[in-house]
């Protein structure tokens, strides 16, 4: 043990620490610790009830963190970040580390607006749903994380230039509300936050959690979740190696309840693998979607020194009821190269212009668009087949000629779309028309699938979805759900609050059933 | 008389493509002999010297890194990455690279031709061709882009930041070590407060990209 007195009392178990295989028992044991499962945890040891969080990757501290974006996703994402979908081909991550993807996201906190909460409980049978049932929820998380609108000090001129530019078009724009403390700005949140600011889920919930006297397995993978009848006993797997995933040590804990929140592209393959639990509706895994994202970069005559400020700081809900949500971005350049046209010389003069450049991005709220999570015959990793639906093509065209006509009235010079087929730069923004008015395949568009949901939907009827509205699973008395997989639909904007508002009311529901 | 116009087939292409790879003076864990020539090629293509960065591909040392990422990755992932070094690689030994001489692999190829092969996978009208191409081109700018001179000439390199210790790391361990090695006590704790100045230009870089560290 170290030496330090405050860490005594702390159950958390590391790879270097395990000798052997080994068995737990619990009142309730939860699988991930990204924002749904860690949020859990927290709500049920408050309540006095034995916990056990299970991660597969390890904890992360900044030591750990890598700058430069490529080695960062080789060690902190599933696949090395080189996961894709198979039908429309879209680069699509998720992240193996303590906190999950709050480690590596740029914080964003929005709640689901009132019309999309209200479409849920229509059109899915979700009666306390609505954003009146879930502000108390939303509001218990906001106020333990801190989450308010980032500041105009760290915004730095790339989220302000988005900002003037929707003012000079009379876009409506806002600061964006994230999960950060004393942020200085360095746009690093995509590799971790080495200031420590981002209130990501290791140092927050599961820390909280923690200190509550939770029980934290990290480096371990679970594998089967244990059931019997209408009820489910616990879950098995292995004691993995960290980075390189080699199973060590073999585990089991015995608990009265599972949660599953390995996320929405794991939990339907650790119910596939474990026998095809759940799923007498024939939901499990199917209905995915993503909030497929494109960006476009604009080239200012003056320095904006991109790397500077908020990561993600500004946003425009003003086409939200159409579909897709406008927002800033910054990441480490590499990710950004992927979206610049050219080779050779051409190339790399264009990377000479980022000092003189924004990106920004937008996220479409793709419903039509709709795909499936399948276990793989070997290994645990999900296979994804999606397909973006042509006129979810022209929705996404559509922001992007958005995101042009912002960058020009901010004073852009020049806008780089990122298509396949269409001008590789644009100078005028009736150059940028063509966005709107000519038709594109789908694969003529660089996506980003940044969110996904829906593999395991929440429904009244049991018929039709796995889930109920507490997330316990319709088949089991005792098997919750508790990741952004139980969405119905899409949330149409960054769905972290509201997966945790969730996670909140379930781990009540739990806590008040047990 | 066809075995034997076979069995000269193979030789033929064996030597075409697999022999006469200059030895690397650096060991690669997971490079092959013949993809690190490549990877040095094509970065060397792709981000030639001069322009508005000085650095060229070829100084970056593209091979040693991707090496350290494929070492990193899950061997689905290495396996995927040695395919496509391969295949771009080899391709235009099927399909001709332009001018005299453009049937040969990629690493024989004069620069001129090796850059008229890349615009072919980046231009082509097949969306799977162009998608090995991004491939490519992604993995070359990682390569590129985490060299400090680079991230200097481009005024993006890291900032030092006086990492706070907040109360999580009192029991977060380095990946792979053990608790007893945590170094920080109660009184190294100072999360972040909301009047911290933001980072600017002035901003000292991180010791690992400042001008003397490379």
């Amino acid at each position: 043990m170290t030496s330090n007195p405050v860490h005594q009392g702390i159950d958390l178990r590391v790879f270097a620490r395990y000798r052997g295989d080994f068995t737990e028992e619990a009142d309730v044991v939860v699988v991930g610790s990204g924002p749904g499962g860690a949020v859990v945890a927290h709500g049920l040891v408050e309540k006095g009830l034995r916990v056990v969080l299970v991660e597969e990757g390890p904890p992360i501290p900044p030591a750990d963190f890598e700058f430069d974006g490529g080695m960062s996703m080789a060690r902190t994402m599933r696949e090395g970040g080189l996961r894709t979908t198979r039908g429309t081909v879209m680069p699509t991550m998720q992240a193996i580390a303590l906190g999950g993807g709050s480690l590596v996201n740029s914080a964003i906190c929005v709640r689901a607006p009132e019309f999309v909460l209200d479409r849920w409980s229509r059109d899915y049978e979700l009666n306390k749903t609505t954003r009146t049932e879930l502000d108390p929820h939303y509001d218990a998380v906001g106020a333990f994380l801190g989450i308010s609108p980032t500041p105009e000090d760290v915004q730095g001129a790339r989220n302000l230039l988005f900002r003037d530019g929707c003012d000079a078009l009379g876009y409506s724009s806002e600061p964006i509300a994230r999960n950060v403390r004393g942020c200085r700005g360095s746009g690093e949140c995509f590799t971790g936050c080495r200031s420590r600011a981002k209130q990501s889920m290791d140092i927050s919930y599961v820390h909280e959690a923690l200190e509550a006297g939770a029980c934290v397995l990290t480096s371990a993978r679970v594998e089967n979740v244990l059931a019997s009848g209408h009820r489910v006993s616990g879950v098995e797997g292995h004691v993995v190696e960290p980075f390189t995933g080699r199973p060590r040590y073999r585990f089991r804990v015995n608990a009265k309840v599972v949660v599953l929140a390995a996320g929405c592209m794991a939990t339907p393959v650790l119910l596939q693998k474990s026998g095809g639990l759940a799923n007498r509706s024939g939901q499990v895994g199917e209905n995915l979607r993503f909030h497929p994202g494109v960006a476009a970069m604009g080239t200012f005559p003056d320095r904006v020194d991109p790397q500077f400020g908020a990561t993600q700081g500004y946003q425009s809900l003003e086409f939200i009821k159409r579909g897709f949500k406008l927002e800033t971005l910054w990441a480490p350049p590499t990710i950004f190269a992927v979206r610049l046209p050219g080779s050779g010389m051409a190339f790399k003069e264009r990377l000479g212009d980022l000092p003189y450049s924004a990106v920004w991005d937008a996220i479409g709220s793709c419903n039509r668009s709709v795909g499936r999570v399948r276990a793989r015959f070997r290994g645990n990793d999900p296979k994804l087949s999606w397909k973006l639906h042509p006129e979810d093509v022209g929705l996404l065209m559509e922001a992007l000629y958005r995101l042009a006509e912002i960058f020009f009235a901010a004073g852009a010079h020049t806008v780089l779309p990122g298509v396949s087929g269409l001008p590789e730069e644009m100078h005028t923004l009736e150059a940028a028309d063509v966005l709107r008015t000519h038709e594109v395949p789908a694969s003529s568009l660089v996506l980003g699938g940044n969110h996904a949901f829906c593999s395991t939907r929440m429904h009244g009827d049991p018929r039709r979805g796995v889930v109920d509205e507490s997330g316990r699973c319709h088949d089991f008395e005792n098997l919750y759900v508790a990741d952004t997989g139980i969405f119905p639909e899409c949330p149409s904007v960054n769905p972290m609050w509201t997966g945790m508002a969730l996670a909140h009311r379930t781990a009540g529901c739990i806590a008040d059933r047990i | 008389m066809t075995g034997l116009f076979v069995a000269a087939l193979i030789a033929w292409l064996f030597t075409r493509a697999l022999l006469g790879y200059p030895k690397p003076t650096t060991h690669y864990r997971r490079l092959l002999r013949g993809e690190a020539a490549f990877v040095e090629a094509a970065c060397g293509v792709m981000f030639p010297a001069g322009g508005a960065i000085p650095l060229a591909g070829t100084e970056v040392g593209a091979a040693p890194y991707l090496d350290r990422m494929m070492d990193a990755s899950k061997p689905r992932i290495r396996a995927l990455m040695h395919s496509l070094f391969f295949l771009v690689e080899h391709a235009s030994l099927v399909f001709r690279g332009p001018g005299r001489g453009g049937r040969r692999r990629f690493t024989r190829l004069d620069p001129e031709q090796q850059l008229g092969v890349l615009r072919g996978w980046e231009t082509s009208s097949f969306f799977a061709r162009r998608l090995v191409f991004v491939s490519l081109r992604s993995l070359l700018a990682m390569a590129y882009l985490q060299h400090p001179s680079v991230l200097r000439e481009l005024g993006i390199a890291p900032m030092a930041i006086d990492t706070s210790v907040c109360e999580a790391d009192l029991w977060m361990p380095r990946v792979g070590a053990d608790p007893s090695t945590i170094p920080w006590s109660v009184s190294d704790v100072n999360t972040p407060r909301d009047d911290v100045e933001p980072l600017n230009l002035d901003s000292p870089l991180h010791p690992d990209y400042a001008e003397d560290s490379s």
